[in-house]
């Protein structure tokens, strides 16, 4: 690595002003029930002083580009946010893994 | 679904319909801290209908309300948040507004480089194209050739300044009042005021005067 390559510490992976980009395209969709359920709760999160707003924001960012790349944009705040409450304690990846085949289970034919 | 419990997450209602992997994952962990008493189910539906009550009219209140009255446009440049609260608009979140105002010098644009802050008290959630990468990185980078892209042609000798949100502070431009809107009521100027012009990606054109209409 030469002494004057500093273009991996100049970006994370979320810090985009300027980086080069897909062309713009005027791109939008009505929000899905669940994508506002997503939105409600994480306004109750901050509310509650569970995780800020700036919190979910580096929770997002650590995810890495390929992930973000890989998911939509309530996507990485459910993920981010169960990231988020293992990390604090909130709750246990095995409970969440309980729940989501209970929840999951409610929805099979 | 007749469980009580978890009448909160069932909005999509009976029948076939199949949860993806991402929506399952968000229905548990509402229902883990609800389970936990963490957060109320209700809270949850408290700020859905607090989302949907969110939307551009809200700006454009305020913009017509500053066209209007001078002293009111004073005091929104000043302490937008405040100025929001004249009008009964609150906001949530403890995020400061600072509201830009455009003029014949100057033409603002707002973007959040990040992520996706935006003034959601006075416009709603943004749209898809405001949270995506070419509109972050090139907005402050070639705002003049990305503001073409919208149609918005900015004359060479207008500076374009562009303003990037934060969790804490939310930029709305105060866009200009068209030229021929002389006579018009508070309301009938609210109904010129597009959300994309709040977020100075387009102007607002001239009303044509009657005359020009009859030809």
């Amino acid at each position: 690595m030469s002494a004057g390559n500093h273009e991996a510490a100049d970006w994370l992976p979320n810090d985009l002003g300027g980086v080069a980009t897909a062309p713009f395209e005027r791109i939008d969709h009505p929000m899905l029930p669940w994508e506002k359920r997503c939105h409600a709760l994480a306004d109750v999160l901050d509310f509650r002083k569970i995780i800020s707003t700036e919190e979910k924001r580096r929770g997002v960012e650590a995810l890495g580009e390929s992930t973000i790349n890989k998911l939509s944009y309530y996507e990485r705040w459910a993920v981010c946010f169960a990231n988020l409450l293992f990390a604090k304690g909130v709750i246990t990846p095995e409970e969440l893994a309980l729940k989501m085949a209970e929840v999951g289970s409610r929805f099979a034919v | 679904m007749a469980n009580h419990e978890h009448e909160h997450v069932d909005t999509e209602g009976s029948g076939d319909y199949t949860p993806g992997y991402y929506e399952i994952l968000e229905r548990s962990l509402a229902e883990l801290l609800v389970e936990k008493g963490r957060i109320r189910a209700d809270e949850i539906r408290r700020e859905i209908e607090v989302l949907d009550s969110r939307n551009p009219a809200l700006g454009a209140r305020l913009v017509a309300r500053a066209w209007s009255d001078a002293n009111f446009k004073n005091r929104l440049l000043a302490n937008g948040r405040k100025a929001c609260e004249e009008l009964g608009i609150t906001s949530y979140e403890d995020t400061e507004l600072i509201v830009l105002e455009n003029t014949e010098t100057v033409h603002n644009l707002v973007v959040c480089t990040l992520c996706s802050c935006y003034p959601r008290a006075v416009l709603g959630l943004p749209p898809d194209w405001y949270k995506l990468k070419p509109y972050r990185a090139r907005a402050v980078k070639e705002p003049r050739t990305l503001l073409r892209e919208f149609g918005t042609i900015i004359p060479d000798d207008t500076a374009i300044h562009v303003s990037d949100a934060t969790a804490q502070v939310r930029y709305l431009v105060l866009p200009q009042r068209p030229a021929g809107t002389e006579d018009f009521t508070e309301d009938e100027l609210a109904s010129l005021v597009t959300r994309d012009s709040m977020i100075g990606v387009v102007q607002l054109g001239s009303i044509p005067s009657p005359s020009e209409v009859v030809r």
